[in-house]
């Protein structure tokens, strides 16, 4: 998710702190920790998956791909920073296969489709 | 100084007459993204007489996920206000960072009315949906006819030939995309080759397209009537198409499955169609879905940008790039026929 959820939370700490004070007006208080108790649940619910979400991601990237990775470091940034590389790979094997390449394309949409199952956000519209 | 003292001095240079002007009751309105909204009461003596009125102050922020220009927004209500197409009254327009630090409009509050989409699926909304999305469309197509030449629109917004319509547009949000995003966007740059590889047919008219007509940007009651369209700020002269497109993204249907969680795509299309008289033909109509899947996502990029960056940090900037850009990438695949 960008912004990535360890910044964000940093943020939120400050404003709810802010808020803390006695003279901010109620309409104003209310309008901000409204929305920062959304995004706090909507953290919350990515905290324990984040990790594993993106590691199943990875593996599934390279094997599509043909590709080698690191797999020494499992802090979210550094998977993320992975998770980055491996798709922006993906997007040109992608445009390749669309010129020639059927049964590579088919795989490729299946992947994108599980990639937005793994992403899946609770109350999701789509 | 206060900013209901500054609102206060400004009004004062716009209402020569008017005396003992107070500013009180201000309180900013939750969401908006794009501006700054605050709704206040203006009470003021005039020719002796006592008088008051709800307003609402729009006011652009440090940073914003739409870059947009108040002028236009403000020529767009002022356009349709007195006809079928309800709007609020447009009062005051500057566009000087002097009098409240960025530029504002300052309009009349309509009040009574809800516009959170959320109420809709609960009592005593839940019956009105037929009547509302009968409202919805009609006025959608009561805009899609509207002549903006007449209504005065072409001397503000930039025109566009019939046949540049979907490559102004698309190479717009595709730059949005290029400019912004912090990831790569495999399922967006898909659906932008798909795009350019199969371009709609050109509309038979310009029209005016508000560029947000969604659930949530109108002012409802219990009863499915529809009181007030809101945040015209994306106006622009283009293809009526764009906006019915808009309003059938799935990302609005609010996870119901219907066109903008009140009905079904061909019920909405056909309600369009007799309010404007157009035919909206369905290639052109799926090319105009798929195109607004990826300014949808667009939005949702810059406003991720726009927090990042550090122009804006305020909790509504995370919002939507959490909560719908991945949504968005599933609507793609669903209007694509890959979900």
């Amino acid at each position: 998710m960008k912004p990535n959820v360890s910044d964000v939370l940093l943020e939120l700490s400050g404003l709810v702190a802010r808020n803390a004070a006695p003279d901010i007006p109620p309409a104003d208080r209310a309008g901000a920790l409204g929305l920062t108790a959304a995004l706090l649940a909507m953290a919350s619910r990515t905290w324990d998956d984040a990790a594993h979400q993106l590691v199943i991601e990875n593996r599934a990237l390279r094997k599509l791909l043909h590709l080698e990775g690191d797999e020494s470091d499992f802090r979210i940034s550094a998977l993320t920073a992975e998770n980055a590389r491996l798709r922006a790979n993906l997007i040109d094997c992608h445009i390749a296969a669309e010129a020639r390449d059927p049964e590579l394309e088919a795989a490729i949409w299946t992947e994108l489709v599980v990639s937005t199952e793994r992403r899946l956000t609770q109350g999701s519209p789509v | 100084m206060s900013l209901e003292a500054r609102i206060a001095d400004y009004v004062a240079t716009q209402m020569p007459e008017a005396s003992d002007i107070v500013v009180d009751r201000l309180s900013r309105i939750s969401g908006g993204a794009s501006r700054e909204t605050y709704r206040f009461r203006l009470s003021w003596l005039e020719h002796g007489a006592s008088k008051s009125r709800a307003l609402i102050l729009r006011r652009d922020p440090p940073a914003s996920l739409i870059d947009t220009e108040r002028r236009i927004e403000f020529e767009a209500y002022r356009a349709f206000y007195g006809s079928t197409v309800p709007v609020p009254e447009m009062l005051w327009l500057e566009e000087s960072s002097a009098p409240l630090d960025y530029p504002f409009f300052i309009a009349a509050e309509i009040e009574g009315f809800q516009a959170a989409p959320a109420l809709l699926w609960t009592d005593p909304y839940l019956p009105s949906h037929g009547k509302l999305a009968e409202r919805k469309w009609t006025i959608l197509g009561e805009i899609a006819k509207a002549d903006p030449v007449a209504l005065g629109l072409t001397s503000v917004m930039p025109n566009v030939a019939p046949g540049d319509c979907w490559s102004r547009e698309l190479g717009y949000w595709e730059q949005v995309l290029d400019d912004d995003q912090t990831e790569p966007l495999p399922i967006i740059r898909a659906a932008i080759r798909w795009l350019r590889a199969n371009p709609p047919p050109p509309p038979k008219t310009i029209a005016l397209v508000h560029g947000d007509y969604r659930t949530g940007n109108f002012l409802f009651d219990t009863a499915g009537n529809i009181h007030g369209v809101l945040d015209w700020e994306m106006a622009h002269l283009g293809d009526p198409l764009e906006d019915l497109g808009w309003s059938l993204n799935p990302v609005w249907s609010f996870g119901r499955n219907l066109a903008g969680g009140l009905v079904s795509n061909a019920l909405a299309v056909s309600v369009w169609e007799r309010s404007s008289g157009l035919k909206a033909d369905p290639g052109a109509l799926h090319w105009w879905t798929l195109f607004n899947c990826v300014k949808g996502q667009a939005i949702w990029v810059s406003s991720a940008k726009a927090w990042i960056d550090g122009g804006n940090r305020e909790p509504i900037m995370v919002y939507p790039p959490w909560a719908l850009q991945n949504a968005q990438d599933r609507a793609v695949l669903k209007v694509m026929g890959r979900l």
